[in-house]
């Protein structure tokens, strides 16, 4: 059997295993099945899917950025972690709750968050673009150094991995648009939903139809072409590193910042979704919408299994169910089948080389 | 042409040392507005050194560049690029996923209200193609389109940049005859536009076709301008060389033996599905050479892949000495005694960050030879290197340099060395000579010759028509996947070859020789024939 055809005879098997699942759930609505449609059709886990694809969504903004313009960030959950961690622990310092220069002191939290965050990516950009390092592994110190040093920050002043609460960046609502039955949970969001509404299209739009966008492009397919055409290889590839840390910085700072409180415990609140990010721009085919819908599918099967997790009466394993969004990942990613990945990603560039 | 000419470029006393080379030395170079100038020279004799150095790639050491009787320095190529210097490289550069149009404005877009203003890109690029009566589709993807196109693409590039000068780095090496025509009536429209060109070629009779003036450097140093009606292929050879060169082959008749590469009905799909050889089918015996022409494009990469096994065919088999190889891991042909000179020498035949030791055990790692025991015997592998070095005049020849380091020409004359040297059964040679001097091509055909001599089977795929038609004993010429005829290349005039790469059926030549035996030769021609419908029946 060719790959196209067991492509196809998975995606009939999957397809059609879910829509036996929700037939099963209409016809016996006291059912798994039952359960499961109903907490599908929730708003509120429609507003919760919004809600938990923010942070998996811009880190897998970022890491378009820094991986078509040729730098592989692996380190998009450590940059996801420095920022959910900053966030907290600046609003912390200047005092929760005040204001620092008439803005709220939680939005002047989120602002270092994006800071800390940009700054971790700018040290990841010199190792690899100025060093030589090997993309991958300082991928992985990115995300050793912020998992060993948020939480050892959080002991020393908090004297827990976990922060303090913090007043979150609670919720905007839009008059009568939130009114629309279920698809109004959109606009009664966390700031970050609306932010991410914004990133999304914008930067499909700097991608595609500017010639910073080409820059990126042609600086990951072919960096001798874009440098021979004068324009800078070394520019472009910060340019896209340091974006991947700003908008990777903005997701973990919404992690973070819209609960009020940073928990670092095991692979702290982040776990995985910088992962995760990786996985959704691939699924994405490095398009910023597509990358968007992949996140807001992962995160979707995460608001359904934390929702299955407090129907009574099963005995499934909540560990089990944990998995499902992984599962899925694995089976989507079969799906996809191979992503092209710009031609000259992850490896160092050198200009004058011949 | 009594009148002074203004100068468009000129180089004075340009000196670049690399790290234990001296590229150029002291070069002096002067190219008047609206000509054609030619750069020859041996390979490393630093052709490319010196157009990187006029581009801004490289800082010299010593010397000054003048451009339109201004002193310049360039500290990159945007510099030279504004001061209406272009360069068209050996390797494009090129972005395969981007169009045509996005190629061609790369880095200096034209800016609309809401980001790039792609349509007036389009109409911009349009606009200039037909001023210089290129036919091209800005719209089209570079992946998609021809080498020659390609080619068009990068001149649009530079000419986008508003470059008065045009610096061509080999731009012949990778087209066909057609295709260099075509490329020399752009240079005469140019120049009529007022342009200057200085090309880099191996091709003496190019030079002398094309150029107005021809500059020789050997060894880095400028050896001689002459104009080029007033000078004979002999000369500049030798110029060249220091020596004189044959420039015909000779090919003596040699007794063929068993059939030592049998491919029958192979097809074979590229990567996207779509089917570039259609049914395929030939033998090469010991002592034999098939040539393969065409056009490019037509199925040859896709075949000598198959028959290398980099790609599973669809259907057909290989097979060497009588063994099935069809499926077979590469490891498995290299172990059966199939050599492979591949056509993108550093995409295929080398790793350029490693060093020569390193590239000459590269496909004989596991060879007793080089390996006990699990390790690779350095030492061996340095001999081994220094013998392919020395026995090929790779330069410079050290074996500790790394494959980026050397010339084109350079890396090519290794990698055909060290495929040549492995004792093999039967050749597979792509391109052998491309980029590679007279002198050095001279060599590498006497080396085809000799192993032909020895009984060993050779397949040659070649653009360039007076290699396949000197070399081969016989050649089967491909068009759209398909073998369009088996000819006699001694019987058969470049014209109707030509015909035949253009896809002229055999039975539509009026006067054609198609080959049958020679002599003694009766070589499998059953088989080739059955690859094609139409010639079964003449
Ligand atoms: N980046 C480099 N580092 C070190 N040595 C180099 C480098 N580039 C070129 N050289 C050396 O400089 C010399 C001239 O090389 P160059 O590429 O200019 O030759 P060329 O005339 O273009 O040859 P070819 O016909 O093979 O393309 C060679 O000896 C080469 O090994
Ligand atoms: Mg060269």
């Amino acid at each position: 059997m060719n790959r196209a055809s067991l492509q196809r005879a998975l995606a009939i098997g999957f397809g059609g295993a879910l829509a036996v699942f929700v037939l099963l759930g209409l016809v016996f609505p006291g059912t798994l099945a039952g359960d499961f449609l109903d907490i599908l059709t929730r708003e509120s886990t429609l507003s919760s899917a919004l809600r938990l694809s923010v942070p998996i969504a811009f880190a897998a903004l970022g890491g378009i950025f820094a991986e078509k313009a040729g730098v592989i960030n692996i380190g998009l959950e450590g940059l996801l972690i420095i920022s959910a961690f900053v966030g907290v622990f600046a609003t912390s310092l200047l005092g929760a709750g005040g204001e620092t220069l008439g803005v709220s002191n939680v939005w002047v939290g989120f602002a270092f968050a994006v800071l800390a965050s940009t700054l971790l990516s700018l040290l990841f950009a010199v190792v690899c673009i100025e060093f030589r390092a090997d993309q991958i592994i300082a991928g992985l110190a990115i995300w050793l150094i912020a998992l060993g040093l948020a939480p050892f920050v959080a002991r020393v002043y908090y004297g827990s991995v976990n922060s303090g609460s913090v007043s979150s960046l609670g919720t905007w609502e839009i008059p009568l648009l939130s009114a629309i039955p279920y698809v109004g949970a959109v606009f009664r969001s966390d700031p970050s939903v609306y932010f991410l509404l914004v990133a999304v299209p914008l930067s499909w739009w700097v991608l595609n139809r500017t010639a910073f966008g080409r820059h990126v492009d042609a600086s990951g397919e072919n960096p001798r072409a874009l440098d021979t055409a004068g324009v800078s290889v070394r520019k472009v590839r910060y340019q896209g590193v340091l974006l991947s840390g700003v908008l990777s910085g903005i997701g973990g700072a919404s992690l973070s910042l819209g609960l009020g409180q940073f928990i670092g415990t095991g692979q702290t609140m982040v776990n995985g979704k910088g992962f995760i990010a990786i996985v959704a721009y691939l699924f994405g085919n490095y398009n910023p919408i597509g990358a968007f819908g992949a996140s807001l599918l992962f995160a979707g099967l995460e608001a359904i299994q934390l929702r299955l997790q407090q129907v009574p009466g099963y005995t499934i394993p909540d560990s089990l169910i944990q998995t499902l969004p992984f599962v899925t990942v694995i089976v989507v990613l079969a799906l996809v089948g191979r992503t092209r990945i710009p031609q000259a990603a992850g490896e160092y560039y050198e200009s004058g080389e011949d | 042409m009594g009148q002074m000419r203004s100068q468009a470029v000129r180089l004075a006393g340009v000196t670049k040392r690399f790290p234990g080379v001296l590229a150029n030395d002291d070069v002096d170079l002067e190219v008047g507005a609206g000509t054609v100038h030619a750069l020859l020279g041996e390979n490393g004799a630093g052709k490319t050194t010196l157009m990187n150095v006029l581009y801004g790639l490289y800082e010299p050491n010593d010397g000054a560049v003048y451009v339109d009787g201004e002193q310049r320095r360039f500290d990159s190529p945007r510099e030279a690029i504004d001061a209406g210097v272009g360069m068209i490289h050996q390797h494009f550069m090129l972005v395969d996923p981007m169009t045509v149009a996005e190629n061609v404005t790369l880095g200096y877009e034209p800016q609309g209200r809401f980001g790039v203003d792609r349509a007036r890109a389009r109409e911009e690029v349009v606009a200039l193609a037909d001023r210089y009566g290129f036919d091209i589709d800005p719209g089209a993807r570079i992946e998609d389109i021809s080498v020659g196109v390609q080619q068009r693409v990068e001149i649009l590039k530079a000419l986008y940049r508003g470059a008065d000068v045009l610096v061509l780095d080999e731009p012949t090496a990778v087209l066909t005859p057609q295709e260099v025509e075509e490329l020399f009536d752009v240079f005469e429209e140019l120049t009529a536009q007022g342009k200057t060109i200085l090309f880099i070629t191996h091709k003496l009779g190019e030079a002398m076709g094309a150029a107005e003036e021809i500059t020789v450097l050997r060894d880095g140093r400028n050896v001689g301008t002459v104009p080029a009606g007033d000078t004979s292929r002999e000369e500049l050879a030798e110029l060249m060389v220091g020596r004189e060169v044959l420039l015909e082959i000779e090919r003596d008749p040699v007794e063929t033996g068993d059939v030592v590469l049998g491919v029958d009905s192979l097809r074979v799909r590229d990567g996207r599905g779509t089917e570039r050889v259609s049914d395929a089918s030939f033998a090469v015996r010991e002592g034999e050479i098939l040539g393969i022409a065409g056009v490019d494009g037509n199925g040859q990469s896709e075949l000598i892949e198959a028959i290398t096994g980099l790609r599973a065919p669809e259907s057909g088999s290989v097979a060497i000495d009588g063994a099935d190889v069809t499926r077979a891991s590469r490891r498995a042909h290299t172990d059966r005694g199939m050599a492979y000179v591949p056509e993108d020498r550093q995409e295929r035949g080398l790793v350029m960050d490693l060093d020569l030791v390193r590239n000459a055990v590269l496909g004989s790692q596991h060879d007793p030879a080089f390996a006990a025991n699990g390790r690779i015997d350095w030492a061996a592998a340095r001999a081994h290197a220094a013998a392919v070095i020395d026995a090929y005049d790779v330069r410079p020849p050290d074996p500790g340099a790394r494959a980026a380091s050397l010339s084109g020409g350079n890396q090519q004359k290794f990698v055909v060395g060290r495929e040549l040297e492995r004792d093999p059964r039967v050749v597979i040679a792509s391109h052998p000579t491309r980029g590679v001097d007279v002198g050095s091509t001279e060599f590498i055909h006497e080396r085809l010759l000799a192993l032909r001599r020895e009984g060993r089977a050779v397949v040659l795929v070649s653009s360039k028509l007076d290699e396949v038609r000197g070399l081969s004993d016989r050649l089967a010429v491909m068009y759209e996947g398909e073998f369009v005829d088996v000819i006699d290349p001694g019987e058969t005039t470049e014209e109707q070859l030509g015909l035949l790469m253009a896809g002229e059926r055999p039975d539509e030549t009026a006067e054609r020789a198609t080959v049958s035996a020679d002599g003694g030769e009766d070589t499998g021609t059953e088989t080739e024939r059955t690859g094609t419908d139409d010639i079964d029946g003449e």
